[in-house]
């Protein structure tokens, strides 16, 4: 029977602490970084530009065709050499964190995409047909009028898929940084308690976005309530 | 004011208009009919350019709508439509809803505008409404304040796509009677509409289209006295009968 020994979980909390830094910093950039992106993207798919419609869908199925632990590991490989590159930064600066940003935030931005084009379909066409009428530019239309209702009926979604994000952001591990699952894989590896660490670190996990998704649904709740009013 | 000249359109195969002219002269008030279908709303987007058509000419105050030259934001900031679903900004409160274009189109101040807003919203009836959100106010409220709206751009006249046919038919004459004082007080109008009690009221012309013709371009009084294709007087029966 196996036995169970928890003692090494409290000294290592303030590392775990850290790790989960890099875990919510991943995940916070990804999602701006992602909903910026990924609204340009739709707009690009929507436009009536085509060349400028087929590349955003080409990205889009691109990076939704490929595994995510794929594309961490190629901007792991390729974006440090880059950087050291362009910025001429000598070979000890530790560039990857940046690189796992930019493959993540690269890739989420498909999923926004079109979880965000849906939303600006949702409005209907009259908005943009008055807010035209009154004399706004396409992009002001956009702006003023059709995005803001847009981002108001998705922000549930948006929300869910960075509970998601937060969870990928474990993949991370391949690039061996120190975010939440990395530190805790460490300690356990250290400690030869690695069943007992990544259990905690499940139950983590688990907690973070079990809460999180609860009260995604109760806000979407009162949002529904909201409209139905 | 405007002039519709042999304008044409088609989607793919399918002819929306055919040949279409007619005008509409400075403080006249045109009502334009038809059967549904007939392409009365395509007709009145196509004045704006929220539609575009390939064959014929329009001009608003004598600038063509179908030059790919002219700035059409800001022809369309001097033309003021009113839809059939209203088409407030749901996001936005009545104030907002007011005096958002009148800020990002025309360059006016947010004191300005506010105050332009209140002044017409006072007129339409509903100052006691400034605050709220479109969804907080009845259909035929809704509507009011969307000719507000249109009319804070101090409009060199005015479109309404059957303004009235989304309402319950106890909130039809609030909306109509704001349309009757405009028309009274001498804005230049083109209205999509089968209430023909306004038409009596207030037009010059009727214009009766039918399968993307206009069929018939006529006074009133011949109009309704004595229509002269049979598919017009049909449509008055059908019409009257309701
Ligand atoms: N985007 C489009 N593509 C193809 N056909 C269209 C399109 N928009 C409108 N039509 C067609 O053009 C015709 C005219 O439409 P339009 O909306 O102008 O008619 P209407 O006279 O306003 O009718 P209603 O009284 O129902 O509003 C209709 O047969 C409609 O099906
Ligand atoms: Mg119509």
């Amino acid at each position: 029977m196996y036995e169970f020994d928890w003692s090494s979980i409290p000294g290592a909390l303030p590392f775990l602490w850290e790790g989960m830094k890099v875990s919510l910093e991943i995940t916070a950039c990804a999602v701006l970084f992602g909903i910026a992106w990924g609204t340009l993207l739709a707009m690009a798919r929507l436009s009536s530009i085509k060349p400028l419609a087929w590349l955003a869908a080409s990205y889009v199925n691109l990076f939704r065709a490929i595994p995510l632990v794929m594309v961490l590991l190629w901007f792991f490989l390729i974006v440090p050499q880059v950087l050291r590159g362009v910025f001429k930064l000598d070979a000890g600066t530790d560039v990857r964190l940046a690189s796992a940003l930019v493959g993540f935030a690269l890739f989420e931005a498909a999923y926004y995409s079109e979880i965000i084009r849906a939303g600006i379909q949702s409005v209907p066409k009259g908005q943009i047909s008055a807010a035209s009428a009154l004399g706004m530019s396409y992009a002001q239309a956009m702006r003023l009028v059709v995005l803001p209702q847009a981002f108001r009926n998705m922000v549930p979604l948006l929300l869910t898929q960075a509970i998601v994000l937060f969870q990928d952001t474990s993949l991370v591990y391949v690039s061996a940084l120190a975010d939440f699952f990395g530190a805790a894989y460490k300690v356990g590896d250290r400690d030869g308690r690695l069943v007992e660490l990544l259990l905690f670190a499940g139950a983590v996990y688990f907690v973070i976005c079990f809460a999180a998704s609860q009260a995604v649904r109760r806000y979407q709740k009162k949002l529904n309530a909201h409209v139905a009013h | 004011m405007i002039s519709i000249q042999n304008v044409s359109k088609h989607y793919g195969a399918f002819q929306v208009l055919t040949d279409c002219s007619t005008e509409v002269n400075k403080g006249e008030v045109i009502v334009v009919c038809g059967p549904s279908g007939s392409g009365k709303s395509t007709l009145i987007k196509c004045v704006n350019g929220l539609e575009p058509f390939q064959s014929g000419s329009i001009t608003v105050d004598g600038i063509s709508v179908g030059d790919p030259k002219t700035n059409l934001p800001k022809l369309r900031s001097r033309v003021g439509m009113v839809f059939q679903h209203f088409e407030l900004f749901p996001h936005m409160s009545i104030t907002d809803n007011l005096s958002i274009a009148q800020i990002k189109v025309l360059g006016r101040g947010k004191d300005e505008a506010t105050d332009k807003g209140l002044k017409l919203l006072d007129r339409v009836g509903l100052k006691a409404h400034a605050d709220k959100f479109p969804g907080q106010l009845s259909g035929g409220q809704q509507q009011r304040v969307a000719i507000a709206r249109a009319l804070a751009m101090d409009p060199i006249c005015m479109l309404f796509d059957e303004p009235t046919s989304a309402l319950d038919p106890e909130m039809i004459n609030e909306v109509l009677d704001v349309m009757v004082e405009l028309a009274q007080e001498g804005m230049t109008m083109m209205c999509v509409t089968h209430e023909m009690g306004f038409a009596r009221k207030v037009a010059n012309r009727i214009v009766f289209m039918d399968k993307g013709q206009i069929v018939e371009d006529d006074d009133k009084d011949s109009f309704f006295g004595n229509p002269r294709s049979e598919r017009a007087r049909q449509f008055l029966a059908k019409i009257l009968t309701h």
